[in-house]
């Protein structure tokens, strides 16, 4: 991946990104995610891969963090690990987390107003004033 | 949260949209979008006025990774009550590395005894590198995953 100025980022952060360049590796998270832990066999069952080629995509999985591995008997079974995930999430998309925070509170704001006569302002007012709030209210 | 969609699973990433219903008719959704002394309360504070070409600034705009300085100028590019608020916002500190220049709408569109209010935000560098990086991980519905589903393995 080419890099640019940016944040700078763990080494492992690149590592994950990279391993989720691949819509083979996004496919692997996404049955695990949604299946649960399961076996190699089970797991290249899906995909018209050879098996070396299937292995390295998980090598590369494991390695980002975002899988790991148990013995099961004969079997490895692999997991979905979801801390790196939510690192992901949080990196990936700072705006959407903000906007989603900011309804939030906008949401909680309005709840906590009496809105019930529909005329929307002077009762309500004090009720925002009363909690410390200040401004013009004439800007409708 | 539930009740906001995430609708840009198509993977534009220009755009930023979300949704949410709130339970209060419009004329009330759009006081809180418009009185500066409410938009202190749930967004930030600035010097908000409701006049198209109207400039004020914001503090506190914090988004860690993105080089944004946290400081907006904003500026009122057109309205219509209770229906429609279209801002420009600039990073305040032009050396910043985010480089904004957004355009954040709001619509409010009544929906049964509330109002359906969809926010806009758009003007992403698709070439910034989150950019890239974001692109070359968001197919496939996987923003979805994401941004909603993941709670469920956490």
């Amino acid at each position: 991946m080419e890099r640019v100025d940016i944040t700078p980022a763990a080494p492992a952060e690149d590592e994950i990104f990279a391993a989720l360049a691949s819509p083979v590796r996004r496919e692997v998270l996404r049955l695990l995610r949604e299946q649960g832990p399961q076996s190699v066999q089970d797991l290249a069952s899906g995909f018209a891969m050879a098996r070396p080629s299937f292995s390295e995509h998980l090598r590369v999985l494991r390695e980002a963090g975002l899988v790991s591995e148990r013995r099961d008997g004969r079997r490895r079974l692999y997991r979905l690990e979801a801390v790196p995930l939510a690192r992901v999430r949080d990196w990936l998309d700072p705006y959407e987390r903000f906007w989603r925070g900011r309804l939030t509170g906008l949401r909680d704001l309005l709840d906590g107003m009496d809105d019930t006569d529909g005329t929307d302002d002077m009762d309500d007012i004090g009720d925002a004033a009363a909690l410390g709030r200040t401004g013009d209210q004439e800007t409708r | 949260m539930n009740e906001i969609n995430d609708v840009n699973d198509t993977g534009d990433l220009a755009v930023l949209r979300l949704d949410e219903f709130l339970a209060h008719p419009p004329a009330r959704v759009w006081q809180a979008l418009t009185d500066p002394g409410l938009l202190a309360r749930w967004f930030m504070p600035g010097d908000f006025r409701l006049a198209v070409g109207h400039r004020y600034t914001m503090a506190g705009m914090a988004m860690p990774g993105t080089g944004f300085s946290g400081t907006v100028q904003a500026e009122v590019l057109a309205f219509e009550p209770e229906r429609m608020l279209r801002l420009g916002w600039r990073d305040a500190d032009p050396a910043s590395r985010a480089a904004a220049d957004w355009t954040i709408t709001w619509t409010l569109e009544p929906e049964g005894r509330g109002t359906r209010l969809f926010l806009t935000h758009e003007g992403f560098d698709p070439g910034s590198e989150l950019q890239r990086r974001a692109r070359s991980i968001m197919d496939g519905g996987w923003r979805h995953l994401l941004t909603d589903r993941l709670a469920a393995v956490l």
